[in-house]
């Protein structure tokens, strides 16, 4: 399998560890009862913007207590 | 006894926070990106498009040990504001919410408080790094060529006294301030400091810890371990044993409440 060139088999697990970075967040995202801002928000940042979202989520988005 | 419970409470504390699912991958991602975008920038470049027809590119190539200090070089950016990220309420969150209180009442001393939260960090870290960095091996291996094991093995050592030396900077400012915020600012501005310190001064300071991964690129390119690799790893053992010792006394010094 190639896309623009680029041998998928080499690439396929980067792009497994991107969805489930994302899995992750979003169960971690539906266990938190409150968030740094609104929590709405949050979903659409790890959803749209790939590894950074879930990422920021992880550190600064759950509020800890 | 004591330090067995904090340590597995630490751990079961960050299984629940997904940190033992996050932090090793986002460290997969760190090491590998790197090689990987480098083995196809020719490709991306055709792909994206935009150059006159005609455009040459001279893309040198990359010599394996290259490939996987791009690993290094990412590490030592991402990777240590990940590590000060997960590090930087480890103590000071405790202490403003009141929970390091609950637990330093009981007899538990100072010691077994800092050393078991400290250890657990680096068990997650040193673990988190090695996954990280075996995905870079396969990929370097794959692409640019061989890097024997043990070379493999020497590097995953040297390089995680340097990221311990992270950690362990970062618990000490746990025990200087209260807030993580906090933490996490004076941590990345202190590392900053070092690494200029470090670019001004090389020439004096051969075995200054941020020396650290220039002397692994030199041990991959030579194939042997210098001296003043291991004396770089000396010194960083030694910070890492002052900075404990030293945030052992400025967290005797604290009260716990506000």
């Amino acid at each position: 399998m190639e896309l623009l060139g680029i041998d998928l088999a080499i690439i396929a697990p980067l792009l497994i560890i991107e969805a489930i970075l994302a899995i992750v967040a979003i169960i971690a995202w539906f266990k938190t009862d409150e968030t740094n801002g609104p929590k709405w928000l949050w979903l659409l940042l790890i959803i749209f913007i790939s590894i950074i979202g879930p990422i920021l989520f992880f550190i600064i988005g759950r509020r800890q207590n | 006894m004591q330090w067995k419970t904090i340590f597995v409470k630490e751990m079961l504390e960050d299984w629940r926070n997904f940190k033992w699912i996050w932090v090793p991958l986002v460290f997969i991602l760190i090491a590998i990106m790197d090689p990987l975008t480098t083995y196809y920038m020719p490709k991306i470049l055709d792909a994206v498009g935009g150059l006159p027809d005609g455009t040459v590119f001279e893309i040198p190539d990359v010599s394996p040990v290259a490939a996987m200090m791009m690993s290094l070089s990412e590490m030592s950016m991402f990777g240590v504001v990940v590590i000060v990220a997960i590090t930087m309420g480890v103590i000071a969150g405790e202490r403003r919410s009141g929970v390091a209180e609950l637990v330093l009442v009981k007899p538990v001393s100072y010691l077994t408080y800092i050393t078991s939260k400290w250890a657990e960090k680096l068990v997650l870290v040193w673990i988190s790094f090695i996954i990280g960095m075996f995905a870079s091996w396969y990929y370097v291996n794959l692409l640019f060529g061989e890097i024997s094991f043990s070379a493999f093995l020497q590097v995953l050592f040297f390089y995680g006294l340097w990221l311990s030396l992270v950690v362990t900077i970062t618990i000490f400012f746990n025990t200087l301030f209260k807030v993580p915020g906090l933490v996490l600012f004076v941590t990345i501005a202190t590392i900053i400091m070092m690494s200029i310190i470090n670019q001004v001064f090389s020439h004096v300071l051969i075995w200054f810890p941020n020396n650290m991964s220039s002397h692994i690129g030199g041990m991959l390119d030579g194939n042997h371990v210098s001296g003043d690799l291991w004396g770089t790893a000396f010194v960083t053992i030694e910070v890492i044993i002052l900075l404990i010792i030293a945030s052992l006394f400025s967290f005797r010094g604290k009260e716990m409440a506000n």
